[in-house]
């Protein structure tokens, strides 16, 4: 797989963190982006189009719950997986109900990150066949 | 104070110390990841073959980063434990305007979920109390999370002491629309018996502002 086969956007408001799995991530050869928060992250749907969402669910504003909800609405074909670092079993229920791919736990993995993303990438390309 | 009102106070208090943990450790744990994925992030530059000699400018950007938030760890692991010496005895001579420097940092996190600001306006004097330094951070604690339950986002709340004869005063502002929010609070008739045991009064305008007076006290 390409580079630019796999557009991902993480969204966290933890810009050092954010920026950093950028990084790392783009080193496992994924096309990466960023946003700050869940009102940035909805504006940037049209625009870069990714087929993979990495969302953090505290943020200021809008909640990453919220964040979801509008982005399955807007566009149900992007898959998100939701990464972190205080979620609860409740929580892990909720992104099923509402769409969401996967659910991790900061700190993951940046393998296992790597991998999941491919998985629903993968998921997404089977879903618009 | 009777049974009831002093059952009742533990019960805010210990509500009180689970929420400044729960902030705390979702604080730290930030940092933590920060630094665990900028120290991948050069565990993964090694193995691609980037040189330290040919790309020092990215490695010193992470190591900085990383120093960056070990200090931020650190800084908030020492708000922590002044805050809980504050419970080491029940009256105490004491600086306010460090004992809510300390509420603040703690409390940063909650208020930024809503982009709300504090703003700090301190006398310069820094006035000493004679109190109960734990008892009265409840007290502040208490009306600070009723603003940021009750407050549009990106209002502001103000902090301000200032000193006046013989004592000091904490007052507190909110700036912003009210929103319909449910908070908890500290019933009025306990209120009344616990500032009266901190030797200090309290007026209040749940709109407006809330004034505590605490008497002044040289170190």
């Amino acid at each position: 797989m390409k580079r630019e086969d796999i557009n991902v956007l993480i969204v966290d408001d933890e810009v050092a963190l954010a920026n950093t799995l950028a990084q790392r991530l783009q080193m496992r050869d994924l096309k990466v982006g960023t946003a700050y928060d869940g009102a940035e992250a909805l504006s940037r749907l049209k625009v870069d189009r990714p087929d993979v969402i990495v969302l953090d669910l505290r943020m200021p504003g809008m909640h990453g719950m919220e964040v979801l909800r509008e982005i399955k609405k807007a566009c149900p074909e992007i898959q998100v997986i939701v990464l972190t670092g205080h979620g609860t079993d409740k929580d892990e229920e909720e992104v099923k109900k509402l769409g969401g791919f996967g659910f991790l736990k900061k700190p993951a993995d940046i393998e296992m990150l790597a991998h999941k993303i491919k998985a629903a990438f993968k998921e997404k390309c089977a879903r618009t066949l | 104070m009777d049974a009831q009102y002093e059952n009742e106070l533990r019960n805010l208090q210990m509500r009180f110390i689970g929420k400044i943990i729960a902030g705390f450790t979702h604080e730290i744990k930030n940092y933590i990841a920060i630094i665990n994925e900028s120290t991948g992030l050069i565990g993964d530059m090694m193995k691609v073959g980037k040189s330290v000699e040919n790309d020092l400018p990215a490695y010193l950007d992470i190591i900085h980063s990383i120093e960056d938030h070990i200090e931020k760890t650190n800084g908030h692991f020492r708000y922590l434990n002044r805050f809980a010496h504050r419970m080491d005895s029940p009256l105490s001579s004491f600086h306010i305007n460090e004992s809510l420097e300390e509420l603040i940092a703690l409390l940063k996190r909650f208020a930024n979920q809503k982009r709300i600001v504090f703003k700090q306006d301190y006398d310069t004097d820094k006035p000493t109390v004679y109190s109960n330094p734990a008892i009265l951070q409840l007290i502040i604690f208490t009306f600070l999370e009723q603003n940021i339950m009750e407050l549009e986002q990106e209002s502001t709340i103000t902090l301000q002491t200032t000193v006046t004869d013989q004592s000091v005063r904490v007052t507190i502002i909110p700036n912003g629309k009210r929103i319909e929010g449910s908070s908890v609070s500290i019933p009025s008739e306990l209120l009344d018996i616990v500032i009266k045991e901190l030797g200090g009064n309290i007026s209040q305008d749940r709109e407006k502002e809330t004034i505590i007076l605490l008497p002044l006290r040289p170190l």
